[in-house]
């Protein structure tokens, strides 16, 4: 074993440092002179957010509940309601207050919030519907940038729910096939050392294809999804489209796992679509989930290598509440170093299952992402043959960066209405506020060389 | 867990010449509770994970090895068998679960006869119901699986309930200590002011079948920490579970003289709640037998030198209230989980949804969504949501009422997947558009029927819940903190939910019981319910003697 502890001895972990911090600072200095993505998103609102735990608590919940409203009237009751909960009130939420006791008060103080919550949404999410994303998703993929689109929606509680949301990605995966004929080339997105690599891409979620995902009985999730999931991935591999299908929380951990294994080994799908899946190194025992996909990779020839996407994972705060509630274990790491160490192990793993296996890494950690790329070229990999993923509104400045390196990024672009897209905004609002979160790290000022240092581990390995 | 005393009462400490009250008893509650760690609920098995489902399968394979459980009448040492109750499956009613024996008036009279308070000190009678605790977690799966086939509890139900059974034993015992010690009382110069508790005495314990384990222990190791006798009298449905528990609580040494088992039909329970050796009654159960029980427990026959104390939780007609700002994605779950689980069958479910007009329909319409998919099956099958009726009436009574729903108003929703056969299966229905007098919307139904019902505005909703005589849970979804204070202020219920479903009450964390016809307002799970099962003395000793502080 190395210095590092956890890590095989094939690559020189003092070279990978000092290759790391030379990719990590040409990155940096990449980066458009923009605001920090954080602060562009409400100037003031998400950096008084940062610091202040009720504050930000009023301005989630107002975020939240935008939607349900009736009038302006009914927001800017809400807004002056959470706010109203705020202990020590600064100077902007004494006005909001103010402006919420009359009428005309009130509708000016909605008409303005509402706007401001669009602003918000607007970053995140690329357009109402497929059709009104294309523009995005072209002048992305000019900009050497591919995507992968993920429509977002209500939560599926019924059998009608489920098949609407199934109707949606057949017409968003014909919708954005077709256009993207008509995109330029950009080698660099479409193809690597395993093959050709599709323009149009869908991340599809499970939860939405069912209404029966039960965490104690996964098997009846799993078949009526597999009933929806089937006819997806055949209209991609009919259109040459990449499905990927996302993870979410740990209630459906394994159906979404055993769901994906069963239905790509099936005779039909053999051949195709190229199709994805999600590692998330939040979890502690996302080392033997990799265990699990590599066993199956071995045993199961697939004309498409599978592409894994790894990331940190989306739900911390739920699964850590839901343990906690439960008196469990948490099944997510509870320091953030123990996660960023974990991700880099599992970013090796992968890197060294090429090529059955396409390698995605998704994080907006500069380390994280530094370390990627870095293994990769220390391990003799090209760098075409590393995927490195954003968020559309959150890692806008990275994915410039990493564009004008030339290395392959993808965007991944939500799309949907304002209701639908709430929740998931709420999620990123939450996730990048947290104080320990990168971008926040990196919005308050902190030295390059603090964001690029090696993880420490919270126990000796 | 400060049981009697007011806040701030603990700061006016006596004069420092007179050394505090309870310092001798301080230091052995300090030993006791060395041995015993803080309180915290017993985790609920972790079955999204499948090593912990594949044991499951195992369990209840061992349970169908053995043959139907012999419960006995079971007085001091004495154990008398019979097969005068047998208890079925209610998925399967061919397959008998236990035969019981039926107390006789004359064993209800010898059980009177043997029952001793239980005199030990606090810490002891502690120590025993944590042994008891222990007992019941070394066989978690065993007793589980006997719920599941006893009363149809599908196993995360059952499993639920083993652990609250376990919760109140753990709590209910650091409460006898606690309570052990007295209520601290303001002392000046001259004087010794005391105030302790005894237990009443003989305690009938009158326990339901819907949660068969939990409840009963409950009740039982209530009146048990705090030094009583007790008899139980479990439900008849039920008789297996109630003879574990109480295997439990001997085993584990609480005196033979302390406890005992008198399994019967509702005379044998009348004939406990008549008798002026009793002190003390702990009902849960309906709202008919309850107010019998009060009614016949207010008599002082002759011969009787106490009142009886009646402590009843009883029946609930429990509303959800929707504000139009609420999120369906989670009103959805939260209602079919609150209706639904353990088809209705639990005195908190939810019976009535109050929605916001500017929503109804389209909550109804998810709503009926989310039912028709409901898969009714055998509880021992995690992949069914909803298991069958406790018993034949009750399939009846569910039948009725939505055929009173369809007549009167509407089957907005029925669930699609039910199995034929012989079991009390119960399809989930949603009944909406009924009318305001619908009895419907007024009886306590214990099944699977939701009845859904527009409201113009909140305060509408309130109005209606503040009509009803029942007042045990409630539900609010709404997301303007002015509005959740608004219907928090006038809410008449024991426990309400707010953004949440409307069960799963958790020991401690959510004291559990009901209001107005629902109940006495005890606190099942919460501080102060062992108050119920004691009687305060206090005692003034006079210290001055020749002008000194003696």
């Amino acid at each position: 074993m190395t210095r590092g502890g956890i890590f095989p001895d094939m690559v020189d972990e003092r070279a990978l440092e000092e290759e790391l911090g030379e990719i990590g600072r040409r990155l940096a200095a990449a980066m458009p002179v923009t605001r920090n993505p954080l602060k562009a998103i409400d100037e003031k609102a998400m950096d008084l957010a940062s610091q202040d735990a009720e504050l930000k608590a009023a301005l989630f919940r107002f975020v939240d509940v935008v939607p349900a409203c009736r009038s302006l009237e009914d927001l800017a009751r809400h807004l002056t309601g959470f706010l109203g909960e705020v202990e020590q009130p600064t100077a902007p939420i004494g006005v909001a207050m103010k402006m919420g006791n009359t009428r005309a008060g009130r509708a000016a103080l909605g008409a303005a919030s509402a706007a401001g919550v669009r602003r918000m949404a607007h970053r995140f999410i690329v357009g109402e519907d497929p059709k009104a994303a294309l523009g995005v998703l072209r002048d992305l993929w000019k900009d050497g940038v591919a995507s992968s689109v993920d429509l977002l929606g209500e939560a599926t509680v019924t059998a009608a729910e489920a098949q609407r949301y199934a109707d949606r990605c057949a017409n968003a995966l014909d919708t954005i096939v077709a256009a993207a004929a008509r995109w330029p080339e950009r080698p660099q997105l479409e193809r690597d050392s395993a093959g050709p690599l599709p323009r149009a891409n869908l991340s599809v979620k499970v939860s939405a294809l069912t209404p029966l995902l039960r965490p104690d009985a996964p098997e009846r999730g799993k078949r009526d999804a597999a009933d929806r999931l089937r006819p997806l991935l055949r209209r991609a591999n009919e259109l040459g489209a990449h499905l990927h299908i996302d993870m979410e929380s740990m209630d459906s951990r394994d159906a979404v796992l055993e769901l994906i294994l069963d239905l790509l080994s099936e005779d039909e799908f053999r051949s195709g679509p190229s199709a994805g899946m999600v590692l998330q190194a939040y979890l502690r025992d996302s080392p033997q989930t990799l265990d699990t996909i590599l066993e199956w990779l071995g045993r199961v020839e697939r004309a498409h290598p599978l592409t894994v996407r790894l990331v940190k994972g989306a739900y911390w705060d739920h699964e850590i509440v839901e343990a906690r509630q439960h008196g469990w274990d948490a099944p997510v790491f509870e320091v953030k170093a123990d996660c960023d160490l974990n991700f880099e192990h599992l970013t090796r793993r992968l890197l060294d299952a090429r090529p059955a296996v396409r390698v995605a890494v998704a994080s907006h950690n500069l380390r994280s992402v530094s370390h990627a790329i870095a293994y990769n070229r220390l391990s003799g990999g090209q760098d075409g043959d590393l995927e490195l993923q954003v968020l559309r509104g959150l890692g806008d400045p990275l994915q410039t960066a990493l564009a004008r390196q030339d290395l392959r990024v993808r965007t991944y672009c939500p799309v949907g209405d304002l209701v639908a897209g709430m929740a998931y905004l709420v999620r990123r609002l939450l996730e990048n506020t947290s104080n320990e979160s990168f971008l926040h790290e990196q919005a308050r000022g902190a030295a390059l060389d603090e964001l690029l240092a090696r993880p420490v581990a919270s126990t000796p390995a | 867990m400060a049981y009697v005393c007011p806040p701030g009462e603990d700061k006016r400490k006596p004069p420092p010449s007179i050394p505090p009250l309870n310092a001798a008893v301080d230091v052995r509650r300090d030993i006791v509770h060395a041995q015993m760690k803080p309180f915290t609920n017993e985790p609920i098995l972790e079955l999204r994970r499948g090593p912990i489902r594949a044991q499951l399968a195992g369990a209840l394979a061992e349970h169908d090895k053995r043959p139907a459980l012999h419960v006995p009448v079971w007085i001091g040492d004495d154990q008398r068998e019979g097969a005068d109750i047998v208890s079925t499956d209610p998925g399967r009613p061919e397959r008998v679960v236990a035969e019981a024996a039926a107390a006789a008036k004359d064993e209800v009279d010898a059980a009177l006869r043997a029952a001793r308070p239980w005199t030990a000190p606090a810490e002891e009678r502690a120590q025993v119901l944590v042994r008891a605790a222990q007992w019941l977690r070394e066989r978690r799966l065993e007793v589980a699986a006997l719920e599941v086939r006893e009363c149809a509890k599908p196993w995360p139900e059952a499993d639920a309930d083993v652990c609250e059974a376990i919760d109140f034993l753990e709590y209910y015992a650091r409460g006898a200590v606690d309570l052990a010690q007295g209520a601290p009382l303001l002392q000046v110069p001259g004087e010794r002011n005391e105030m302790t508790y005894a237990p009443r005495g003989v305690v009938a314990v009158i326990s339901p079948w819907n949660f068969p384990v939990a409840i009963a222990l409950g009740m039982t190791a209530a009146a048990l920490a705090t030094g009583n006798a007790a008899i139980l009298k479990p439900a008849e449905q039920s008789p297996g579970c109630a003879f574990v528990l109480t295997r439990a609580l001997r085993e584990a040494g609480v005196p033979p003289s302390a406890l005992a088992l008198l399994p019967g039909e509702g005379e044998v329970g009348a004939a406990l709640v008549r008798d002026p050796r009793v002190h003390t009654i702990a009902f849960t159960g309906s709202n008919k037998v309850g107010l019998d029980i009060v009614r016949a427990a207010a008599e002082v026959p002759p011969g009787q030198k106490h009142l009886k104390r009646v402590i009843a939780e009883m029946g609930g007609k429990n509303c959800v209230i929707v504000d139009s700002d609420a999120d369906l994605d989670e009103v959805v779950p939260a209602l079919v989980k609150s209706a639904f689980l353990y088809a209705g069958q639990k005195c908190s479910a939810a019976a009535r949804v109050l929605c916001h007009e500017a929503i109804h329909d389209a909550l109804v319409e998810r709503l009926a969504g989310a039912i028709e998919v409901l898969e009714v099956g055998q509880a021992d099958d995690l992949e069914i949501d909803v298991p069958p009726v406790i018993e034949e009436d009750a399939q009846q009574r569910v039948a009725r009422y939505a055929a009173e729903a369809q007549s009167g108003g509407r089957i907005a929703a029925r669930a699609r997947s039910v199995p034929d056969g012989s079991g009390w299966f119960a399809a989930p229905t949603l009944a909406a558009d009924l009318p305001t007098d619908s009895p419907v919307l007024s009886d306590e139904i214990f099944g699977p029927l939701l009845a859904v019902e527009r409201v113009r505005d909140v305060d509408d909703a309130c109005d209606r819940v503040d009509a009803s005589p029942f007042a045990l849970t409630g539900g609010l979804f709404a997301r303007n903190p002015d509005t959740v204070d608004r219907v928090i202020e006038r809410s008449p219920v024991g426990n309400l939910y707010v953004n949440r479903a409307i069960t799963g009450a958790m020991v401690a964390r959510q004291p559990f019981g009901g209001n107005r016809l629902s109940g006495t307002g005890t606190k099942a799970g919460g501080p102060g319910y062992l108050l119920q099962f004691v009687e305060p003395h206090v005692v003034t000793e006079n210290t001055m003697r020749h002008g000194l502080v003696v």
